[in-house]
């Protein structure tokens, strides 16, 4: 047998050996793809293939009405150590227990004893960027002298919430937790607004599968009515009155009466948001976040405008009528007397209104008669929420005829305050009405919306026209003339401004307390064209149980801060400018 | 002496045809050569292998561009996400340099004070309109306009009435 003879042979043995290897591959493959541990591999593929990321959108952010931040978002780190990568707990231990304020134990045991199926372990969360970057530092000088000491150090930015202006308005925004959750204020009442719509998305490792992810629209931006300067200064009035007169804590509103829009709410004590985990050292209960909207208690005197507005509405009085006070009346069988326990003598209701006298606005109500006397007060609106978009509104109480705590003498002393609860808001609620024609306004905070590049402003609303316009005029002069009668502390030169005080007892278990007050103001101006209206709350101040020596030249300063914030210049320039 | 005659019919082959025929010969025995059938086997199998190895590198070319693509649009993605947490951190760190605490302070620094309301001076501008704050100028104003109510859905009866009787006086 020749060469020639013995090539195909041979040819075909390599060729045989070869298709066996291969089939002995491909039956190898088949074999271990249909194995019992193939599903097991198989699902630890799978695993690592890649993994479901929940994209949340940038929390909006909060602005005043002139375009300050007041709630924006910043940058934080979440600190872990990749475990299959770390290679010296010890220093991870040292290193992290040192910089993010740990113990060395801790973060030790942390690193040490987590479960084995751990692929990465997160040892703080919402790190600062100033201890990211002297740690990121570190690592790449370690990095630098191939020492491996810190490998697996990993960090993850993401987004928090943050307040540039601290504690400004804080009673008004509220706060967001780690959980991405508002509480309180504008944070809690447009939570599902300003969070956005989280998204969750399957990311492949495989760069092959890649795709470009969903867009995920940030939050719904919010323009409040709050102007930031004059919220400041008003904060700034606020700790000042409750520094010199003593008082425990406070609450001063801006609005203005035209259309309901909040341009200054301040209220005691205030949070630093970006810390607000001082909130439980802070407050008792919810209710004091915001006393302006959260805390009902009797204003006392502020609420003989609604009464004296129900009456001239309904007729029973008119500016002119006059009324003999002899010191104390009685109603339903009880005495009721005046806030000095004097008699008066003949005065007309302006002179009731300057004196603030219980007797004869008790006597008005009697006039009107039940009916016609909670009939305007519901109008008012006593008892009902004001419908503010701020998170944690009380309503107050109104006890009527009917309820099961009422008693006839209610019908004289709810006409001066006592025996019904409000709020602050709620009072300045009502008696927008006399500042503007007749026709109440729905408070709000809330200006505008911008999503997605498009603005939605919030109209105004009217809650209702419990007086007609000439019963507002008449009135708004009322008060303004007995303010200047009385001389009073609210008056600021150079602008005719209409109001009214409030000092009322505290009501206890044991009926009401005469030592302690609770001094209110209710003020607006200019009275030719209300454009602001301020209301005060001090609660039990110490220097002066009295609101005209308290309140009211608290009211003054705001006013007077309120007219050079928004440019409103005196009665008489505003005269020579107004167009003919 | 004569000449012979050819005959009628040359009994020898005819030269041309058998050049002809062992031309035709060699040609099949070229075309049958063990050879060149070999040939032609690897040539097909090369074509083949050429062709599948042609179709391995366009797809590797092509998976490999994806592939590519793919991890530019993750590093997009990221890059995305960090310019917006910057543009968020720059945003808060300009707020945090604008606050009130912080311009009251440089204010006073500088030399500045309160205004005091005798100090202001007021001037009227005509047509003159305080500018919306740049958040709001930034955004198309998608406000629903509803059309006015009518009176009949906001006024009370007695404001009817009057209404009615303040029409009827005229005549």
């Amino acid at each position: 047998m020749n060469m020639r003879q013995h090539y195909p042979i041979r040819s075909l043995i390599v060729v045989a050996c070869f298709v066996l290897v291969g089939l002995g591959v491909i039956v190898q493959m088949i074999r271990i793809q249909n194995s019992e541990q193939a599903m097991i591999f198989l699902s630890q593929g799978d695993r690592y293939a890649g993994e479901f990321q929940m994209f949340y959108p940038e929390r909006g952010e909060i602005y005043d009405r002139n375009g300050h931040l007041l709630a924006g978002n910043r940058t934080v780190y979440e600190v872990g150590v990749s475990l299959s990568e770390m290679e010296n707990p010890d220093s991870l231990a040292y290193i992290l227990g040192s910089y993010l304020g740990l113990t060395y134990e801790e973060v030790y045991k942390k690193l040490t004893e987590s479960p084995e199926s751990w692929e990465y372990i997160v040892i703080q969360d919402y790190v600062g960027v100033e201890t990211v970057e002297s740690l990121r530092q570190l690592v790449q000088q370690l990095n630098d002298a191939d020492d491996p000491r810190l490998n697996g150090l990993a960090f993850k930015p993401h987004l928090q919430r943050s307040y540039p202006e601290k504690d400004l308005a804080s009673n008004v925004l509220g706060f967001v937790t780690r959980d991405g959750r508002g509480y309180f204020g504008i944070e809690e009442k447009y939570n599902d607004l300003l969070a956005g719509n989280p998204v969750q998305i399957w990311v492949p490792r495989d760069p092959n599968k890649a795709s470009d992810i969903p867009r995920v629209p940030n939050g719904t931006t919010l323009v409040l009515t709050l102007n930031r300067d004059l919220q400041a200064k008003v904060e700034s009035i606020l700790e000042q009155a409750l520094f010199e007169y003593g008082a425990q804590n406070g609450t001063i509103l801006v609005m203005d009466p035209r259309n309901g829009e909040i341009l200054a709410m301040a209220a005691t004590p205030r949070m630093d948001l970006n810390n607000y985990g001082n909130y439980f050292s802070l407050y008792d209960n919810g209710s004091q976040y915001n006393r302006a909207i959260g805390m009902a208690y009797e204003p006392g005197s502020v609420l003989k405008v609604l009464t004296m507005a129900g009456a001239l509405d309904a007729g029973t009085v008119r500016p002119e009528t006059t009324f003999i006070d002899t010191g104390s009346i009685v109603v339903g069988g009880i005495t009721i007397q005046n806030w000095n326990r004097d008699s008066w003598g003949q005065q007309n209701m302006i002179g009731c209104l300057q004196h603030s006298l219980n007797v004869c606005l008790a006597w008005i109500s009697s006039e009107m008669g039940v009916q016609s006397f909670y009939s305007y007060m519901e109008r008012f609106g006593l008892g009902h929420a004001t419908g503010i978009d701020l998170s944690g509104e009380a309503i107050g109480r109104l006890k009527v005829p009917g309820d099961g705590d009422w008693y006839p003498v209610d019908l004289g002393t709810n006409a001066f305050g006592q025996g019904v609860s409000v709020t602050p808001l709620q009072m300045l609620m009502a008696v927008s009405a006399i500042a503007n024609d007749g026709k109440m306004v729905t408070p709000h905070v809330l200006y505008s919306m911008l999503r997605d590049g498009h603005q939605y402003n919030v109209p105004s609303q009217h809650a209702g026209s419990p007086i007609s316009a000439e019963t507002a005029r008449t009135l708004n002069e009322m008060l303004a003339i007995s303010l200047e009668q009385e001389s009073s502390m609210a008056l600021l030169p150079g602008y005719r401004l209409a109001g009214k005080t409030g000092t009322a007892q505290i009501p206890t278990d044991y009926g009401y307390d005469a030592s302690h007050t609770n001094v209110s103001f209710v003020g607006w101006g200019p009275v030719d064209d209300p454009q602001f209206m301020v209301y005060i709350w001090l609660q039990t101040p110490t220097t002066s149980i009295w609101s005209s020596e308290t309140a009211a030249p608290v009211f003054s300063q705001v006013a007077e801060q309120t007219v050079i914030l928004l440019n409103i210049p005196p009665d008489v320039v505003r005269g020579q400018l107004t167009p003919k | 002496m004569g000449g012979e005659t050819p005959p009628l019919h040359d009994p020898r082959p005819n030269k041309k045809v058998v050049m002809q025929g062992q031309a035709t010969q060699i040609i099949h025995a070229y075309k049958q050569a063990p050879w060149r059938v070999q040939r032609q086997w690897i040539g097909a199998f090369l074509l083949v292998v050429i062709g599948a190895a042609m179709i391995a590198a366009l797809y590797l070319d092509v998976t490999a561009r994806a592939a590519v693509a793919g991890r530019q649009i993750q590093e997009l993605r990221l890059e995305i996400t960090a310019i917006q947490r910057e543009n968020a951190d720059l945003e808060t760190q300009l707020a945090d340099l604008t606050s009130t605490a912080v311009m009251q302070q440089r204010a006073i620094a500088l030399g500045y004070r309160p205004v005091q309301p005798g100090e202001l001076d007021y001037v009227a501008v005509p047509g003159f309109a305080k500018p919306e704050p740049e958040i709001l100028l930034a955004a198309e104003d998608a406000t629903p306009h509803v059309e006015r109510q009518p009176a009949e859905y906001t006024q009370s009866l007695l404001e009817w009435f009057d209404e009615r009787i303040k029409l009827e006086v005229p005549r």
